[in-house]
C-alpha cells in the first residue's frame, strides 16, 4: 500500500515503533510475572424452587409455645422517671427515726465531753489527761457510732431507693438512650407477633406463606364431586382477578378445561365455586397487591385417595 | 465542510456524522422504550391446590310452588321426595327449610342470592306444579348455582297426576347429574323377595318397589318359593327361579301384565339366571350330577349354548356392560373364587386371591367394578374389585351380608343382611366408597334385591 501523503510517513513510523515497544514490554513483563487469580473458597450453592423453600421454612403447627413470648426489643420513648411519692415517704420516715435516734444520743455524750472538752480547753497544756483521753475516745466512739448509724440510715435509704428502682417498668429510664441497633429478622417494620411455627418474618415481598395460606383456604372451600375423585387426572386451571380487598373482580375464567370426561364440567364448576365461596381472601396483603391481583389456580385432586 | 480541531485546520473533507442529533434522539428513544417495554416475563403468579374436601354439598330445596291453591300439597310432596333422595345419596346436605330467609313464591324471577349465600347454600332448586285442565300435572323446575348466580337447569314435565313420584325422581336425577357429573339412579325400581311368616314356614313373594321404598307391589302370590329375581334391561320383564311343583324352573315375568312364561323346562336344577345387556339372552348355570356348568339361552330361538366344561361348580354368572365378558363363581381351584371369561366361552381367569370364599359376583353397569360376597373368618362381607382383580375393597361386613346388586349408575350397591336369630333379612344400600350405609324400608323382611336400569 502506498501512502500518498508524505507527512504521514514520520508519524506512521513513530506510531509503529511505539506500538511495537509497548507490545514488547507487555510481553516481557507479563511473561515474567504472570498474574494469577487467587483461588477463592468455593461456596456450596443449592438451587431450590419456591415450593421447596416454603416447605423447609414451614414451621410446625404444634410446636411448643413459649410460656411468655418475649417481645422483641423495641425502641421505647424516654419517659421521665415517674416521681413515686408514696414509695419515698417510708424511707424518709425511717431516716427521721434513725436521725432522731442518732440525735438524742449525741446530745448526751456531747454534754459529757463538752465539760470534758471545756477542761482541756481551759488547760491548753499538752498534758495527756487520761480522763480527757477516755472522754475523747468515748466521744470518738459515739461519733463513730453516730456516723455508723447515719451510714446505716443512708444505706437503708439507698437500698429502698434501689428496691424501688428495680421496678422493671422504670428500667426504661435507665436504658441506653441511643437508637436500637438490633432490628427484626427481616422486613420494613418490627414484628409484633411472637412466632409460633411461622415460616418467615414478614417480608415486603409476596411471601410463600401467604400463598400457602390461600392454598389452605381453598382446600377447605373446595368440595370435590365424589365421582371425580375416582376418575383422577382431571386437572382444571382457572384464572382469577382480584380486587384490593381480596374479593373476586370478575367471574373466574377457565384456562384449561379437564380432559373430556363426564365429570369434567362438574369438576370445573366445583373449582369455580370454591374460589367464589372462599372470597374475600383476607390473608393477601395490600402491599403486594400487584403480585396477587392476577392468579392462575390449578385444581388437581391427585393427592386425594385416587380410586 | 471542514473541521477545526486541535491540529489546526485540516484540509480534509469529512462528511458530517450523519445526523448526530437524530442519532441522539434515536438513542434516547431506544433507551426510553427499553424502560417502557413490558417487564419481560413478570411471572404469572400460580398456585396449586391438590387437595379438597369430600363432603356433601349444601343445597336448598324450598317447597315447590302450587300453580293453583290446590296444588300446594302436591308441590310439598314432590319436594319431600326430592329432598329425601338427595339426602340419601350421601352427596348432598339439604338445608332445613326453617333456616331459609327468602320465601320463593314466583320461580320466574331470580332468587335473592345474598340471602341464600348467608345460609351457606351452594345450590337452590325451585319449582312449580300446576294441574292442567285435562288432569295432567305440569311441573317446572330451576336449578340455581348460588356462587356464580347462574341458572344451571330449567325444565318442565307433563305427566299423569298419579305419577308425581316419578317426576320427583326425574328431577332428583337431573339435579344429581348436573352437580356431580354422575348419571342419577333415582328413577329406578328394585325387585326383591318379600318374606313373611315364621322362620320355618316362610312365605316368599316377589315384590317390586321404587328405589326409595315406595309403591310396593306384589308380583306373585306366595304359593311357590321364589328366589333370585333379576331385571331385564328392557325393564319390563323379570327372570326368577321358582320351586313350585317338583322341579325348580326359570320363569320370565312381565311386570305390567303379570304374565309369566317358563324360560326353559330343564330337567336339571338351574341357578341364578341373568339377562344379557341387550336383553336377548339369558345366562344361567345347569347342574349335572355333582357339578354345574354355564349355559346361554337365546330367548328368541331358544337355542342353548354351553360355555364351561369343567368338573367343577360354575355358577352365578354376570355379563359385563359391553356383553364381551362374563364373571362367575367357580370352585375349580378348590374353593369358591371369581373368574372372568369371554362371553363366548374359552379360558377363564381367576381374579380373586384373598383369604376366604368369593361368591355372587356382579358386574357394575359402569364396567369399572365387580361386586361380590366374601366369606371368611366367620363373617360375610360385601366388597368390590376391579375386573382385573386389583383394588379389592370390602364395603361392609356382618353376620350374613349377601347378594349385592348395583344401582344403574354403578355408585350404590344394594344387598341384604340377615342378622340371624328370629329376625329376618332386610335390604341395605351402601356407596361404593364404603360410606353412607342406609336401610331400605320394606313392608316386611326382604332379601335378594335386584336393581332395575333407569326407567327414563
Amino acid at each position: 500500500m502506498k501512502f500518498k501523503l508524505p507527512e504521514m510517513k514520520t508519524g506512521l513510523a513513530i506510531s509503529a515503533l511505539v506500538h511495537a515497544a509497548l507490545l514488547l514490554w507487555g510481553l516481557i513483563s507479563f511473561a515474567a510475572k504472570p498474574l494469577e487469580a487467587k483461588p477463592s473458597d468455593a461456596l456450596p450453592v443449592d438451587i431450590i424452587s419456591d415450593k421447596q423453600f416454603s416447605q423447609m421454612t414451614r414451621g410446625v403447627k404444634n410446636a411448643p409455645k413459649d410460656a411468655k413470648p418475649a417481645p422483641l426489643v423495641e425502641k421505647v420513648g424516654t419517659p421521665n422517671p415517674v416521681d413515686d411519692s408514696t414509695a419515698k415517704v417510708t424511707p424518709k420516715k425511717e431516716l427521721d427515726a434513725t436521725r432522731a435516734e442518732v440525735q438524742p444520743p449525741p446530745p448526751t455524750p456531747e454534754q459529757k465531753p463538752s465539760p470534758a472538752e471545756a477542761k482541756p480547753e481551759k488547760k491548753p497544756e499538752p498534758k495527756v489527761d487520761p480522763i480527757a483521753e477516755t472522754l475523747k475516745k468515748e466521744e470518738a466512739k459515739k461519733k463513730a457510732e453516730e456516723r455508723a448509724a447515719k451510714a446505716k440510715a443512708e444505706k437503708l435509704e439507698r437500698e429502698k431507693k434501689q428496691a424501688q428502682a428495680y421496678d422493671p417498668t422504670k428500667i426504661a429510664a435507665l436504658l441506653d438512650k441511643r437508637d436500637a441497633q438490633r432490628h427484626a429478622a427481616a422486613g420494613d417494620h418490627l414484628s409484633m407477633t411472637p412466632g409460633l411455627g411461622k415460616s418467615q418474618g414478614t417480608a415486603s415481598v409476596l411471601s410463600q406463606s401467604e400463598l400457602d395460606a390461600m392454598r389452605r383456604a381453598l382446600r377447605d372451600c373446595w368440595t370435590i364431586p365424589e365421582g371425580a375423585v375416582n376418575a383422577s387426572k382431571l386437572v382444571v386451571v382457572i384464572r382469577v382477578l382480584f380486587k384490593r380487598d381480596g374479593s373476586v373482580a370478575a367471574p373466574p375464567v377457565l384456562v384449561q378445561a379437564p380432559a373430556s370426561s363426564p365429570y369434567g364440567p362438574a369438576m370445573a364448576e366445583s373449582a369455580k365455586r370454591a374460589i367464589l365461596t372462599c372470597q374475600p381472601f383476607k390473608m393477601l396483603r395490600q402491599e403486594t397487591y400487584e403480585l396477587w391481583k392476577d392468579i392462575e389456580i390449578t385444581f388437581d385432586p391427585k393427592d386425594m385417595f385416587g380410586g | 465542510m471542514t473541521f477545526d480541531n486541535l491540529y489546526g485546520r485540516l484540509p480534509v473533507v469529512c462528511r458530517p456524522l450523519p445526523v448526530t442529533r437524530r442519532m441522539l434522539l434515536a438513542g434516547a428513544a431506544a433507551g426510553a422504550a427499553s424502560l417502557w417495554s413490558p417487564r419481560g416475563a413478570s411471572a404469572q403468579t400460580r398456585i396449586d391446590v391438590t387437595q379438597g374436601t369430600v363432603k356433601p354439598m349444601p343445597i336448598a330445596l324450598p317447597d315447590f310452588v302450587g300453580g293453583t291453591p290446590n296444588d300446594g300439597e302436591v308441590g310439598r310432596n314432590v319436594t319431600q321426595v326430592i329432598t329425601a333422595n338427595l339426602k340419601r345419596s350421601g352427596l348432598f346436605a339439604p338445608i332445613d327449610q326453617a333456616a331459609y330467609i327468602e320465601r320463593i313464591s314466583n320461580i320466574d324471577t331470580a332468587p335473592r342470592f345474598p340471602e341464600w349465600r348467608t345460609i351457606a347454600a351452594q345450590a337452590l332448586v325451585t319449582g312449580r306444579i300446576t294441574r292442567q285442565s285435562d288432569g295432567r300435572l305440569k311441573t317446572e323446575f330451576r336449578l340455581w348455582d348460588i356462587a356464580t348466580t347462574e341458572q344451571l337447569i330449567g325444565q318442565q314435565y307433563f305427566t299423569v297426576a298419579d305419577n308425581w313420584r316419578r317426576i320427583a325422581h326425574i328431577i332428583s336425577d337431573a339435579v344429581y347429574q348436573r352437580l356431580t357429573g354422575e348419571k342419577g339412579y333415582f328413577d329406578s325400581r328394585v325387585v326383591f323377595v318379600d318374606e313373611s311368616g315364621p322362620k320355618n314356614q316362610r312365605v316368599k313373594r316377589l315384590a317390586i318397589m321404587d328405589q326409595d321404598g315406595a309403591n310396593v307391589r306384589y308380583l306373585t302370590r306366595g304359593d311357590d318359593l321364589v328366589v333370585t329375581p333379576r331385571f331385564s334391561p328392557s325393564t319390563q320383564e323379570i327372570t326368577y327361579m321358582s320351586y313350585g311343583g317338583r322341579e325348580p324352573r326359570v320363569f320370565l315375568l312381565n311386570i305390567e301384565t303379570l304374565q309369566r312364561e317358563v324360560v326353559g323346562n330343564f330337567p336339571n336344577m338351574s341357578f341364578s339366571p341373568r339377562f344379557s345387556p341387550d336383553g336377548q339372552r339369558v345366562i344361567m348355570s345347569l347342574q349335572q350330577g355333582s357339578n354345574s356348568n354355564l349355559y346361554v339361552l337365546d330367548l328368541r330361538s331358544k337355542a342353548m349354548t354351553r360355555l364351561t366344561e369343567t368338573p367343577a361348580i360354575d355358577t352365578a354368572p354376570s355379563y359385563s356392560p359391553d356383553s364381551a365378558r362374563i364373571c362367575f363363581e367357580s370352585d375349580r381351584g378348590g374353593t369358591q373364587q371369581i373368574y372372568v371369561m369371554a362371553a363366548t366361552g374359552g379360558a377363564a381367569q381367576r381374579i380373586s386371591f384373598g383369604e376366604g370364599r368369593y361368591s355372587t359376583p356382579v358386574w357394575s353397569p359402569r364396567g369399572d367394578y365387580i361386586a361380590f360376597t366374601k366369606q371368611g373368618g366367620g363373617s360375610f362381607g360385601i366388597g368390590i374389585m376391579k375386573p382385573d382383580g386389583s383394588g379389592e375393597r370390602i364395603l361392609t361386613e356382618g353376620f350374613h351380608n349377601e347378594g349385592p346388586t348395583f344401582a344403574p349408575n354403578g355408585r350404590v350397591i344394594m344387598f341384604f343382611r340377615d342378622p340371624g336369630g328370629s329376625a329376618g333379612p332386610s335390604l341395605f344400600t351402601v356407596d361404593i366408597s364404603g360410606r353412607n350405609e342406609q336401610k331400605v324400608p320394606t313392608p316386611g323382611f326382604a332379601s335378594d334385591p335386584a336393581w332395575s336400569p333407569l326407567l327414563s
